[in-house]
């Protein structure tokens, strides 16, 4: 429950925050979140923002290929990602916002790394302490 | 005696009065405001009204309610900054979270974004140019001087299409002052006067603050992935990949 708070802490400052920096996230839609699993076919530590580009199995074992923008590199670090935190053919779960309009892309909200550990989508800077 | 006292005190009151030491602000700062982890006395003081000629204030609120409008139909019209083109001067002082790096020489204070990496360059003791000699940009001709702790910068030369305070529409008669101060030496003020006899009834006035951010080193943001792109209804969208 904690931690649950905590995702939706974090995606209400993530989207709150890094609007100004490049585009509202208008186009996503923040009240529906969904997750996929799959490999990763490449991560990009780039700016204004970072993707994961991942391939997703169905249950049929069609395989269908996903965009999923996150922060840019320096609000990530924030969060603990670094730009090797995910490589080609990595597994990962990610939970994600859907884009609105249905296309397979989406707003990160939390990736689980192959070593287990769940990452978010970088809660902003914030004060510095 | 009294006499040899009396000259020493005359001679004394002729000097020219010292100059207060001027303070360093070399270093990385993260805007904040108030309400997000600060002392509220060290908060910005809210921002002055922005009063627009009526005829800059009708297409101004017109764009601001077609904002509203997309905004309601899960859409976003396009910005300069979904573009990836810059935020020039005074905008990129501070964009979201990111923070700003001064850099304090005797001559030049140079100040960085990290958003974009734009910079600014201030000229310490120079006259300004003529507004006429500045070529319109996004960072325009910036020269400042010491009025006792406080940096006065003043900027002129902001072409008109770089988006100002919220968006605000401005002329290439825009003049900048900005007063940058340490109000804690960790915390660090910048009051912006915007002043455009063309374009405003009044001075626009708002203030920025800043936290040091010790140690901290400035991330590259070159914006060379830049999926958002603007549809033909000046939508913008993000370029999905096949695979």
């Amino acid at each position: 429950m904690k931690s649950r708070l905590l995702n939706v802490l974090a995606a209400a400052i993530a989207l709150a925050i890094p609007v100004l920096a490049h585009h509202s996230f208008t186009m996503f839609d923040t009240t529906k979140q969904i997750t996929i699993t799959g490999t990763v076919t490449s991560f990009e530590w780039t700016n204004p923002h970072s993707y994961i580009e991942i391939d997703v199995p169905d249950e049929a074992g069609a395989v269908k290929h996903w965009s999923i923008e996150m922060g840019s590199p320096s609000i990530l670090q924030q969060s603990g990602w670094k730009f090797s935190s995910l490589k080609k053919g990595d597994k990962t779960t990610l939970v994600i916002n859907p884009l609105k309009t249905g296309l397979a892309g989406g707003f990160l909200n939390t990736a689980t790394l192959p070593t287990g550990k769940v990452l978010g989508n970088g809660p902003g800077r914030g004060p510095a302490k | 005696m009294k006499a040899i006292l009396c000259s020493v005190f005359a001679v004394t009151a002729l000097l020219p009065a010292q100059p207060a030491k001027t303070p360093d602000f070399t270093g990385v700062w993260a805007p904040f405001s108030g309400g997000r982890g600060g002392d509220p006395k060290l908060a910005p003081p809210p921002a002055g009204q922005l009063v627009l000629k009526p005829e800059y204030a009708k297409p101004y609120e017109a764009r601001r309610a077609a904002e509203a409008e997309a905004a309601k139909r899960g859409e976003q019209l396009a910005t300069a900054g979904a573009q990836c083109i810059p935020y020039g001067v005074p905008t990129m002082m501070a964009v979201a979270v990111y923070p700003v790096e001064f850099i304090q020489t005797a001559k030049q204070m140079t100040i960085i974004s990290e958003a974009f990496s734009e910079v600014r360059r201030v000229y310490l003791d120079r006259p300004q140019a003529p507004i006429d000699d500045v070529a319109p940009g996004y960072y325009g001709r910036s020269v400042g001087h010491w009025d006792g702790e406080t940096l006065v910068v003043d900027t002129i030369g902001i072409k008109p299409t770089v988006n100002g305070y919220r968006g605000m529409p401005h002329s290439e008669k825009m003049h900048i002052t900005e007063r940058i101060k340490l109000v804690t030496p960790d915390v660090l003020h910048d009051q912006i006067t915007i002043e455009d006899p063309v374009v405003l009834e009044k001075p626009m006035v708002y203030t920025l603050a800043y936290r040091r951010m010790p140690d901290y080193e400035m991330v590259e943001f070159v914006c060379d992935n830049n999926r958002e792109y603007v549809d033909e209804k000046g939508v913008v969208r993000m370029k999905i990949k096949d695979k």
